[in-house]
């Protein structure tokens, strides 16, 4: 297997959108085949990409949420989104 | 009674006209429609319940969705609406303008198919000069940052190139590659002899797989979808009945599956007859397989129950004449000899392909 590539600032991979779900009352990531359902903390996490770097998101959120946002989770979360190819770096889609 | 769960998907068939013949069509052998196909402002109001109804993502599909002039139209309708808008095509008779056009209008994401990496194999296979064509448009795909699957359908006659079909994928830089063996419904049915590969090919098509994913890395994503006449136990078809997909034909019948109309006494609602929502959760042909309440044994004990829901309904009826009976793909199955017999006959008596056909 090839060495992913490491993600430094986050973006939804093409493709993938977050949604907020009036009928079920949920955040939603959709993509071509399918829908992950966000809790609070992860719909957070991916509303507060906006060119960030992983850091700078865990830093935002920790202040905005005093704390309760853990750096470890936080980067556990990310992890397995970018396993799913639903997140990727920003470079990856817009190289500088 | 605890009320039904939402759909997710809506299966938007916006006509069953097609330039390509394929032969394992997913559409029914009766094509020519007794009503007409839709209008646009019928469209929008369909795409509007399914929203209310819960719906996240709608399927634009055929058909060939493309020879709708309206689907740039009723792509920024559904997105208007949040829904997530994905197109499934042939990629035939799209200029680059159209393709911009959907783009503009908020289209998500585009399944291309492609019948084989052989450009002679595939024209041959699609009833139609297209391998070009398909290189073109995801090409131009790509150009406008669209993420693109690839839908390689497989069969006994394109399953010994899985390895260059992956290649082609990687070559034409796709974020998606899928390796969907044919289900045996509709056209694939009265073709299946022509079409089921050995079970050496299938065993061989997944050490491919698993290689290539090693050399391929995260890109493109490769899935495959293994063929269910080959496996133990039938596959999740729809996730259970009426309970995260329906489909609405082009002559406005709602289907809780696409390829339902095959079942012989059902009935089935048309959208200028009621909304949406009151025929998902009150037709009785949405209720007639929900839930587990209907299964014979030895689905009712098993606990494979909410794993599989007893398997595709379409499959149990072409093959036993019984909508409700388990799907012979089940090793449990009373009836699984059938599969047993068609792997044999179709091995040692191969059969001439009927190309899909307006009849």
């Amino acid at each position: 297997m090839q060495p992913e590539t490491e993600i430094i600032r986050p973006i939804l991979a093409p493709g993938t959108r977050y949604r907020w779900d009036k009928v079920r009352r949920q955040h939603q990531l959709v993509f071509p085949e399918g829908v992950l359902v966000l809790n609070e903390s992860g719909a957070a996490i991916v509303q507060a990409f906006n060119g960030r770097t992983i850091e700078e998101i865990i830093a935002v959120l920790s202040a905005q949420y005093e704390d309760k946002v853990q750096g470890a989770d936080a980067r556990a979360f990310l992890r397995r989104l970018a396993d799913r190819r639903l997140i990727c770096d920003s470079a990856a889609v817009h190289p500088a | 009674m605890v009320e039904a769960p939402r759909p997710y998907s809506l299966l938007a068939e916006l006509t069953y006209r097609c330039p390509l013949k394929c032969p394992y069509c997913s559409n029914p052998l009766k094509l020519r429609l007794d009503r007409k196909e839709l209008e646009t402002a019928v469209w929008k109001r369909v795409l509007a319940e399914a929203a209310d109804l819960g719906v996240v993502q709608v399927h634009f599909s055929g058909g060939e969705p493309l020879l709708r002039q309206d689907l740039a139209e009723l792509v920024a309708a559904a997105r208007g609406l949040d829904l997530y808008t994905h197109l499934i095509t042939s990629a035939l008779g799209a200029g680059d303008d159209q393709l911009a056009r959907l783009r503009d209008a908020g289209l998500d994401a585009l399944q291309i198919s492609l019948q084989d990496s052989r450009a002679s194999q595939n024209d041959w296979l699609a009833g139609a000069a297209s391998f070009e064509e398909k290189r073109r448009m995801i090409a131009a795909s790509r150009r406008l940052d669209f993420p693109v699957t690839l839908n390689v359908v497989l069969h006994r006659h394109n399953i010994e190139r899985i390895d260059e079909t992956i290649d082609l994928a990687v070559e034409w830089d796709v974020d998606r590659l899928e390796l969907a063996h044919v289900q045996y419904t509709g056209w694939a049915f009265r073709n299946r002899a022509a079409l089921l590969p050995t079970r050496e090919q299938v065993a061989r098509a997944a050490e491919v797989v698993a290689l290539a994913r090693e050399r391929a890395g995260m890109r493109p994503e490769i899935l495959h979808v293994l063929p269910d006449y080959f496996q133990e136990f039938p596959k999740a078809c729809l996730n259970g009945w009426g309970r995260m997909f329906l489909t609405v034909a082009p002559d406005g019948a709602v289907l809780p599956c696409q390829s339902a109309r095959e079942i012989a006494g059902l009935e089935f609602p048309f959208v200028e007859d009621a909304s949406l929502s009151d025929i998902w959760f009150r037709a009785p042909v949405f209720q007639r397989f929900r839930g587990t309440g209907w299964m014979p044994e030895p689905c009712r004990s098993c606990e494979r129950r909410e794993i599989d829901f007893g398997g595709c309904r379409c499959q149990a009826y072409l093959l036993t004449g019984a909508a409700a009976a388990t799907d012979p793909v089940c090793r449990l199955s009373p009836d699984h000899s059938l599969i047993e017999r068609a792997l044999v006959e179709s091995a040692v008596q191969p059969a001439q392909i009927e190309f899909r056909m307006y009849q």
